[in-house]
């Protein structure tokens, strides 16, 4: 077996006397999708912070495909490819969708000044290339997105919103996707559809390992192969959901203690 | 291409022009009456372009037409300084509002684009005339050469706030720019290398060895030496118009603007904030000391008092009252703040009154500027609904 494509050992992470992430030994393999659950503040959020470089841990280990990930700036580690999306919508709102999708795609594309002043014609190529690409990308998740692909992303619902900043993480074509709560304000309607188009995505791009932060058990069921509860920074369980859900001290964490 | 393509056209032509023709009528006009007239003509024009559905869609038309709206433009800059070949004062003004323009380009790529809130504008302005007193003075290097030199020092100058302004963000930028501004300008007064309080001299600007200041007539026909100023300045808004379109239409475009809305998304994707911030700088300071060069070499000196805060103010508020963003704005707000006063002479006593007037209401009622930024539309226009 080769190694995992993400292996995380001891990651701590403390806020001033406040232990966020305790001792996190988590491993990844391509392909796999881990679905990751906690009660609130139980330090996932935290974990897609450090995995992308904005935090700095205090002690601990994170290799991406046996590179340091902690080595790199929070640029590089994009680069690298780990996408992401995020709690709380980080989209350009005043822009176009299809500016905020591609802003997924520029680490793959030249961005030297000489480039975009002189090349002009294969400029314009590239980027009718890419609109294309998103159009397509988009379309799967909601044709409505991709007939306005030049409209402002502030335009769009809430739910389209989370599909755009989705469809950013995709294009970029990552190696590792976080996905922090994307049924977050969706009704369950909206989220059974979510998550057919993502698992659709996942069949096509076999390689591809997910982490999904989520509070919805169906879509843990639906969609992980693997679930791992995190309870005030420590992983408390790591099996599948059927197991998950026999599990005491996930039970415990969840709904206190006398249950 | 839709049906209805030609009106389109036709009302990408005619509102440019009916622009340009409104300038020119404002430029010459003499009488208070006629003032008052263009101005509210003028605000009649903007109200129905932005409140009524026909004016949507004639301003619609013309931002799906852009390149002959352009055209169009830059065939009725060259009528209208025709038209006042021989008028010094006029061709002066043209002149002055194209290069201020010139430089709120470069402002507008370091504020809009970058989010970079530079408030030495003014200073780098100057910054670009010394540097031509200096190099014509001193050197025989072409004379345009040096006004890349000019923009080259500004820029070059602009690195030693580029580390203050990577690791500050919004207000504290502006502190930053602020006190390097002053310090400009008191060094420049304090300091005899560079002519103290009366600054520096700067001979006429002469590009191949045509030289601006003896220019009587062009061809047998007489014209004002300011024609040929007129002509180069606009031609150095054309070119940073053109440089900010190419920048603002492309993948950096998006990557300027992402690192300014949220630094923590862009870099999450790959993209690192102090490159891209340092490019909108650089790339918008040297604009800005290019023009000022210009500026330099058609005024014939240059002093300290141009480096002030207040100038670099003024600046500013073209850029926020042209519409963050908006590179036409430039123009459109700098004939408001710099042409309006001296047209409004006549009625001295109300002139700034009138001005003011003028601003607030524009920002009351247009609060992103006469001429808001458009989204940007990249690739071929297929599949986009009008």
């Amino acid at each position: 077996m080769t190694a995992p494509l993400l292996a995380c050992s001891g990651l701590t992470m403390r806020f001033g006397g406040l232990v966020a992430l305790d001792g996190l030994d988590i491993a990844v393999e391509r392909g796999t999708t881990i679905g990751l659950v906690g009660p609130n503040g139980s330090g996932k959020t935290t974990f897609f912070n450090v995995l992308t470089g904005l935090y700095r841990p205090s002690a601990g280990a994170a290799a991406l495909a046996d590179e340091d990930i902690f080595a790199k700036s929070p640029q590089a580690i994009g680069r690298a490819g780990v996408a992401r999306t995020f709690q709380h919508c980080r989209l350009m709102l005043d822009q176009s969708v299809f500016d905020n999708i591609a802003l997924g795609a520029l680490r793959h594309r030249h961005l030297g000044l000489a480039a975009q002043f002189f090349r002009r014609r294969r400029l314009r190529e590239e980027i009718d290339a890419l609109v294309d690409q998103v159009r397509q990308l988009a379309n799967r998740f909601n044709p409505a997105i991709a007939t306005a692909l030049f409209e402002p992303a502030g335009s769009f619902t809430m739910i389209d919103r989370r599909r755009i900043e989705i469809c950013r993480a995709l294009i970029a074509n990552p190696r590792l996707l976080l996905l922090d709560e994307p049924s977050a304000g969706m009704t369950p309607e909206e989220t059974r559809r979510l998550m057919d188009d993502l698992l659709e995505f996942r069949r096509e791009s076999p390689d591809l390992a997910v982490i999904l932060v989520e509070h919805e058990m169906d879509v843990i069921r639906r969609v992980s192969n693997r679930c791992i509860v995190l309870n005030f920074g420590r992983k408390i369980f790591e099996g599948s959901f059927e197991a998950l859900i026999e599990d005491r001290d996930v039970q415990t964490a969840y709904l206190g203690s006398g249950h | 291409m839709p049906g209805n393509g030609l009106p389109k056209r036709a009302a990408a032509v005619a509102i440019p022009a009916l622009a340009f023709a409104g300038l020119a009528w404002l430029l010459g006009a003499e009488r208070e009456w006629e003032i008052v007239t263009i101005l509210v003509g003028f605000l009649a024009v903007l109200v129905v372009l932005d409140r009524t559905q026909p004016g949507r869609a004639v301003a619609a038309a013309c931002r799906a037409e852009r390149s002959v709206a352009n055209a169009t433009a830059v065939i009725a800059t060259l009528v209208v300084l025709w038209t006042f070949r021989e008028e010094h004062f006029a061709l002066l003004m043209v002149a002055t509002v194209a290069l201020s323009a010139t430089a709120c380009v470069g402002l507008n790529i370091q504020m809009a684009f970058g989010g970079i809130a530079n408030f030495a504008a003014a200073a780098f302005f100057t910054l670009g005339a010394y540097t031509a007193a200096v190099l014509t003075g001193h050197t025989a290097l072409p004379h345009l050469l040096v006004l890349a030199a000019g923009g080259a020092v500004t820029s070059v100058l602009g690195l030693v706030l580029l580390l203050p302004v990577l690791r500050t963000r919004g207000h504290y930028v502006a502190l930053v720019t602020i006190a390097f501004g002053l310090l400009l300008r008191n060094l420049l007064e304090v300091n005899d290398t560079f002519g103290g309080p009366q600054g520096m001299k700067i001979p006429a600007f002469a590009p191949f060895g045509f030289d601006f200041g003896t220019i009587t007539s062009i061809a047998g026909i007489e014209v004002s030496f300011y024609l040929p100023y007129a002509l180069a300045a606009a031609a150095l808004f054309g070119m940073a118009f053109l440089a900010a379109r190419c920048l603002e239409l492309s993948w950096i475009g998006i990557a300027i603007d992402a690192v300014r809305t949220d630094p923590i998304a862009a870099s999450t994707f790959g993209l690192s904030p102090a490159r891209w911030k340092a490019t909108a700088f650089l790339i918008g300071n040297a604009m800005i000391g290019v023009a000022g060069a210009l500026y330099g070499m058609m005024n014939g000196f240059v002093n300290p008092n141009g480096a002030g805060f207040g100038e670099s103010l003024t600046l500013i508020s073209i850029v926020v009252l042209g519409g963050l963003g908006n590179l036409w704005g430039t123009v459109a707000a700098s004939a408001v703040v710099l042409a309006l006063p001296e047209k409004l002479q006549p009625i001295q006593e109300y002139r700034l009154l009138i001005f003011a007037a003028v601003v607030i209401a524009i920002l009351r009622f247009r609060p992103g500027g006469l001429l808001p930024r458009p989204l940007r539309v990249l690739g071929s226009r297929d599949g986009v609904e009008a």
